[in-house]
């Protein structure tokens, strides 16, 4: 009976809290809508003052001025007809590559040691041949050992022993001079194959150096 | 209800009362169930008024008008988005005589010291006064507001008041126009498009025009260079898109600041642009040789004709600066811009045709343009065969730089004449219905004569190397009473570039240039304004994306094997 009579006050209860929850969710939802629009005003104040701003500068910096600045000071004139270029190409016309010395560069040209070269070979060497000595011995120099790299780099500060070094790590394709272009060890590969001598044709870095041997008499002796 | 009255049946009186009770009870049961019902209609009412406003409605703290940023008049921006006319808060210093509670005497001296324009005398005289209200500035600096502030004087009122600012000054001016003290629109785009620029609804989006801001700096600065290097009382220029009709610059010269509008000369306030009219001579040479193409009169630009000295016509006499005293063609005509050569042409022509062909040009009607400074063109009355003569080397007939410009667009763009507009070509503005009056090739051949007056001709100085211009000068005396002065000239240039690919016309006019040294004592266009389209166009042709090329030029084999031999300059 008791709780038969509490049912609506229950019903009545529960209404009003449901009630009051949704006005709660109303006026959160208010109170966020406001702060959004107190911050809506805050960047139109912003924009205001941005255009304030902005006005400010343009008039300071309004074409007149910078005409007379330009007149007076700077002395700026238009550019001619010739100061105009059709594009890259007529770019690159105008700047002259930095004459290289590449004349006087040391050509080392391979050649085939007549004999002593052989001792030297080993010492310095970091392959991973287990006995690089008799390796060379047997069938003379063989054709890496009378490879040389030719560099373009003057042969003044670094001994030019370490080319014939590198030359026989035929196996790795070791990046002697990374400058070197894929062209110029292009048709390296081509000679050297015309080459009797030439290592053979898979051989790329060291083919270098015969590309710039094959148009030359051989030279013996090795830069030592 | 009709009830029984009681008169009529006799009853007993119990069962009167019981029938009166029930009849009062019923009304009563009637009434509170209205009464009820209109309290329930009006909770009803109220209740959903205030869901309603729980839904749809504002808060109490909402701030109207902050959440948008509409200036109280509409921007006017150049073809770029580079603001030319604004409207931003200045602050005004206000006086309230009887608000003042401080001693008067003072407070004068003190207004005196920081606003020097008014005396302290004056100033006193305004406390004095009976009005209730002076400003004593508008658009007062910063500085000024804080030391009057600091007076803390309550008789003194400092107010924020939209206010129009030019940020570009005088850049431009003519065109913009300005406003008077309530804001509205007196002169220029801001008197013509004043409904549009106060208009809440559209105020938000600025006025896009077709001026390039650079375009015109140039212009103006070279035109005012020559203006006061020449003396002159005067200079207009226009530069236009002959393809859309946009002027994409269009100046009047002495200067104007629009910020001080009244403080300008009524000479400066003046559009010499497009309310001007001149006659403006040599320049019209071109349409009538393009209008004898075009009707047949010339056959080929290699035509002969006799160029004696002078030609005699009902009395006047017509004759050259560079008489040819021999037969000439209409290359060497318009080289060397003979008036003898050109009336004959305009004689064969015709007046009916000429008329024809002026009024499908535009220059027998007023101006078609934005603005409301729009001046009627002067033409002859009676179009008499003197008259036509005249009219074909550009006298008697007197129109605006613009409608020059316009004509030239004309004749360059194919043969089709459109109208000058100053507000960008866009989506929401396309370009204006044209008319065709000139044939394309007449329009074609003309590139060759015109490039020729500039190559060979008597607008060298014009050219500007690699951007190809071609044109012709013109040079007319002014009318002075009832004859043409001999001293006072108005010198022209109408320029077309680039020539082979005709895109932009420019016309500048000098109003009575004098002679200078560096002229060689001459008046003549080839000399003062020629330089100046020189000038112009080695600054513009690079912002306008015109490049240079001195391998490109119209195809000058149409005429120079016509050029019979070099005339003494």
């Amino acid at each position: 009976m008791s709780a038969h009579g509490f049912k609506s006050l229950f019903m009545a209860a529960s209404v009003a809290g449901a009630a009051l929850g949704c006005y709660l969710v109303s006026l959160n939802v208010a109170s966020e809508r406001a702060k959004l629009e107190q911050v809506e005003g805050k960047i139109v104040l912003a924009q205001r003052d941005i255009r304030l701003l902005q006005t400010e500068i343009g008039t300071r910096g309004r074409l007149a001025q910078l005409e007379r600045w330009n007149a007076g000071f700077i002395r700026l004139s238009a550019p001619t007809a010739d100061q105009f270029l059709e594009g890259g190409f007529q770019l690159a016309t105008m700047v002259k590559p930095a004459p290289k010395p590449a004349i006087e560069a040391p050509i080392v040209l391979a050649s085939a040691p007549t004999g002593q070269g052989v001792a030297r070979q080993p010492s310095t060497s970091d392959s991973d041949e287990a006995k690089p000595g008799a390796a060379t011995r047997t069938r003379a120099p063989s054709a890496q050992d009378m490879m040389h790299i030719a560099s373009y780099e003057r042969p003044t500060a670094k001994p030019t022993a370490i080319a014939p070094v590198k030359a026989p790590l035929l196996a790795k394709p070791v990046a002697v001079k990374p400058r070197s272009a894929k062209t110029v060890a292009a048709t390296a590969m081509k000679v050297a194959s015309a080459d009797s001598l030439a290592p053979l044709p898979a051989a790329k870095p060291p083919a270098k150096a015969t590309a710039l041997a094959s148009g030359k008499t051989r030279e013996t002796g090795t830069p030592q | 209800m009709n009830a029984p009255t009681p008169g009529l049946v006799a009853q007993p009186e119990r069962l009167r009362l019981v029938g009166q009770r029930r009849r009062v009870l019923a009304v009563m049961h009637q009434r509170l169930m209205f009464g009820m019902l209109v309290y329930v209609g009006v909770i009803a009412l109220i209740a959903a008024r205030i869901l309603y406003l729980a839904a749809f409605g504002d808060h109490a703290g909402r701030k109207l008008g902050v959440t948008t940023l509409i200036p109280e008049r509409g921007d006017i921006v150049d073809r770029d988005g580079h603001a030319l006319a604004r409207t931003i808060d200045a602050w005004t210093i206000a006086l309230h005589p009887n608000k003042i509670i401080g001693n008067k005497l003072e407070l004068a001296r003190a207004l005196a010291r920081l606003m020097p324009e008014r005396d302290e005398a004056t100033y006193f005289a305004m406390m004095r006064a009976d009005k209730p209200f002076f400003y004593l500035r508008r658009r007062a600096a910063p500085g000024v507001v804080e030391a009057v502030n600091a007076l803390g004087e309550p008789g003194l009122a400092i107010d924020r008041e939209p206010d129009r600012l030019y940020p570009q000054t005088t850049l431009a001016a003519h065109v913009l126009g300005y406003t008077d003290v309530d804001g509205h629109g007196t002169a220029g785009i801001e008197r013509a498009f004043d409904q549009r620029l106060s208009d809440p609804a559209a105020r938000d989006e600025p006025l896009t025009l077709s001026i390039s801001s650079r375009v015109q700096q140039a212009l103006e600065h070279e035109l005012l260079a020559a203006m006061q290097k020449f003396s002159a009382i005067g200079a207009a220029g226009v530069i236009m898109d002959i393809h859309t009709g946009e002027v994409l610059a269009m100046t009047s010269l002495p200067q104007l600041n629009p910020n001080v509008a009244g403080a300008g000369s009524p000479e400066a306030r003046f559009n010499r642009a497009t309310s001007g009219v001149y006659e403006l001579g040599s320049t019209f040479k071109a349409f009538t040789v393009a209008m004898g193409m075009d009707a047949g009169v010339i056959k080929s630009v290699g035509q002969m004709y006799p160029c004696p000295r002078e030609l005699h016509v009902s009395g006047r006499k017509i004759g050259d600066t560079h008489p040819f005293n021999r037969p000439c063609s209409i290359a060497e005509i318009m080289q060397e811009s003979s008036n003898v050569g050109t009336a004959q042409i305009a004689d064969q022509l015709g007046a009916a045709r000429q008329k024809a062909f002026l009024k499908k040009i535009g220059f027998l009607d007023p101006l078609v343009v934005e603005l409301k400074e729009r001046a009627r063109t002067l033409s002859p009355r009676d179009w008499s065969r003197t008259d036509v003569m005249t009219v074909g080397f550009g006298h008697s007939i007197a129109i605006t730089p613009l409608h020059l410009a316009s004509g030239y667009a004309t004749l360059m763009n194919g043969g089709i004449w459109r109208p000058a507009t100053l507000l960008k070509v866009d989506r929401n503005h396309p370009v204006g219905k044209g008319r065709r009056v000139f044939s394309e090739e007449t329009s074609y051949k003309m590139r060759a004569l015109l490039r020729l007056v500039v190559t060979k001709g008597t607008g060298s100085k014009a050219d500007a190397p690699g951007y190809r211009v071609g044109g012709k000068t013109g040079t007319a005396d002014k009318v002075a009473g009832r004859g043409y002065s001999t001293s006072r000239v108005v010198t022209n240039f109408a320029g077309v570039f680039p020539i082979d690919e005709p895109r932009y016309v420019i016309v500048v006019m000098l109003d009575e240039p004098q002679a200078t040294a560096e002229s060689m004592g001459f008046r003549y266009a080839g000399w003062n304004v020629a330089p100046v389209v020189s000038k112009t166009v080695s600054r513009i042709a690079p912002m306008l994306g015109v490049r240079p090329d001195k391998k490109r030029e119209a195809n000058m084999a149409e005429v120079l094997p016509y050029i019979h031999e070099k005339s003494d300059k």
